[in-house]
């Protein structure tokens, strides 16, 4: 694993520097925040909406960061024959997956934050009420769902194709998953499709951390096994 | 000391029989040129070498390891240039280097080798700006910037204007006299002529000459390598 932290860095760097990346992640969130908080308003448990859409969208932020940005930068590194470069060198497959994970994560980590700062000074945002709840609960979502994305981006013929994926596993998935509209304000039948999304338990634990309740462990559980699962197989299916 | 040694090395891809029976020896501290017509299988035998392509066939040493199961050792000690190659479009020159020598145990000093091969005055260039020429530089430098005992550089100058060509010749030399051994793929004769020790010639995946640069002219019975290279390649495709 030598070098971790620097792939790392510059692979962080570079997803700055790539004015589609920066505004996916970054920019494209604030704008749905806004576009949400234009009525304001309490959800119907009586929760001010703030308090449901900083967590629901820093969701959102991990999944775009996972399954949009994410795939679409590896096929492109493998199309250019970047990662051939990276294969004559010591560094290892499991290292170019962590780097990418990582910095594609810390992506979002900025997008969070960017929301969370927006909230504190916009709309008067509290939470979260359990800070390791949520941290853990946001950490096994980025796991469980970069993990879907490093397979997106290990199968996928070319970065082109990869957008195209990306953005229809990304897109029906935040809606249903309630990632972008309430969970609680879903219609029954969309919100019991969500449920079989993977983004559904990242949504529903994120939202138990902030709120303070505890998160169900099979959630968690469902969270890992995904990963386990999701990384293995792009481990196995990856080429350089 | 024998640094390279293959015998009878084949890979096809698909049903394409690419190499044939490869059979060559390279020692230590020699610049060995491979030349051939292009498809011949020259970057073919190279990533062999590399251990980036698994041979169908025969065998192959490089510094006494097997570039297939012992990969991770090897790629400490060797540096590649690749024929087709990129790097990220928004990755600095400077940053690339560092990034390169954070892969190895044992790196080069890259400042000192981003001084040597003139890329300084790029630094913070980003590769995507880069010219065709400067890219190569680029290139070429990321395959020693792990201080490796033996290099590949396929199409090693391909690209660059006649001053840099006589700058990493004279880098080149200087190389071997430290010790590296460094297999060139070319297509310039003069540069071969220049700088090889020895030369093999490849063609239709196989070794079909063999030598030093006066050795293969005097074969030709010519008087430069170039007519030479002529001559033999025409006699076996004929
Ligand atoms: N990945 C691949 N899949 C299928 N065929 C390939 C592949 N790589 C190379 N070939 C074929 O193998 C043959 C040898 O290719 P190679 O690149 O080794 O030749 P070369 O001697 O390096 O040529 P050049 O001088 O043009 O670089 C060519 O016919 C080429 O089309
Ligand atoms: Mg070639």
């Amino acid at each position: 694993m030598k070098g971790l932290g620097n792939v790392i860095a510059i692979e962080l760097k570079l997803a700055l520097r790539d004015p589609m990346a920066a505004f996916f992640a970054l920019a494209f969130p604030a704008v749905i925040l806004w576009m949400k908080m234009r009525n304001g308003g309490t959800l119907p448990s009586g929760l001010p909406i703030i308090e449901a859409v900083v967590p629901m969208l820093s969701v959102f932020v991990i999944g775009l960061a996972s399954l949009v940005v994410l795939p679409a930068t590896m096929a492109q590194y493998r199309e250019r024959r970047v990662l051939k470069r990276l294969r004559a060198t010591p560094a290892s497959s499991t290292m170019i997956f962590g780097a990418q994970w990582a910095a594609h994560m810390l992506l979002a980590v900025v997008g969070t934050a960017v929301l969370a700062v927006i909230g504190v000074f916009a709309y008067n945002l509290q939470g979260p009420v359990d800070v390791p709840g949520m941290v853990l609960a946001w950490v096994l979502g980025a796991l469980s769902l970069g993990a879907i994305g490093l397979l997106i981006g290990a199968l996928v013929p070319s970065g082109r194709a990869a957008t195209v994926v990306g953005l229809a596993v990304f897109f029906p998935m935040v809606f249903v998953s309630g990632a972008m509209s309430a969970r609680e304000t879903l219609p029954e039948s969309m919100r019991s499709l969500g449920d079989w999304t993977p983004m559904a338990p990242a949504v529903q634990a994120v939202r138990a951390g902030w709120e303070g309740h505890a998160a169900s462990p099979v959630t968690l559980a469902v969270m890992a096994g995904i990963f386990i699962v999701a990384s293995a197989a792009a481990l196995k299916a990856y080429r350089w | 000391m024998t640094v390279i040694e293959i015998n009878g090395l084949q890979k096809s891809y698909k049903t394409h029989r690419v190499l044939e029976d490869v059979t060559l020896k390279v020692e230590k501290g020699e610049i060995f040129g491979i030349l051939g017509p292009n498809g011949a299988g020259k970057t073919t035998a190279v990533e062999c070498m590399s251990g980036l392509r698994k041979p169908d066939g025969g065998t192959l040493r490089v510094l006494g390891l097997d570039p297939q199961t012992q990969r991770a050792e090897l790629l400490q000690r060797i540096g590649t240039q690749l024929q087709e190659a990129a790097l990220p479009d928004a990755i600095k020159v400077a940053e690339a280097l560092r990034l390169y020598a954070s892969f190895y145990d044992e790196p080069a000093d890259w400042r000192a080798l981003m001084d040597e091969w003139g890329l300084t005055e790029k630094r913070r260039a980003r590769f995507g700006s880069l010219s065709g020429g400067w890219k190569q530089r680029l290139f070429i430098a990321l395959a020693l910037v792990g201080n490796p005992e033996v290099v590949f550089l396929d199409e090693l100058t391909t690209g660059l204007d006649p001053a840099a060509r006589r700058m990493t010749w004279g880098l080149i030399r200087d190389m071997r006299d430290r010790g590296v051994t460094v297999v060139l793929v070319t297509h310039f004769m003069d540069e071969a002529e220049a700088l090889c020790d020895r030369i093999a010639i490849i063609d239709r995946g196989q070794v079909v000459h063999e030598g030093t640069p006066g050795e293969l002219i005097s074969k030709g019975h010519t008087n430069s390598l170039d007519d030479a290279y002529f001559a033999l390649t025409e006699r076996t495709v004929s």
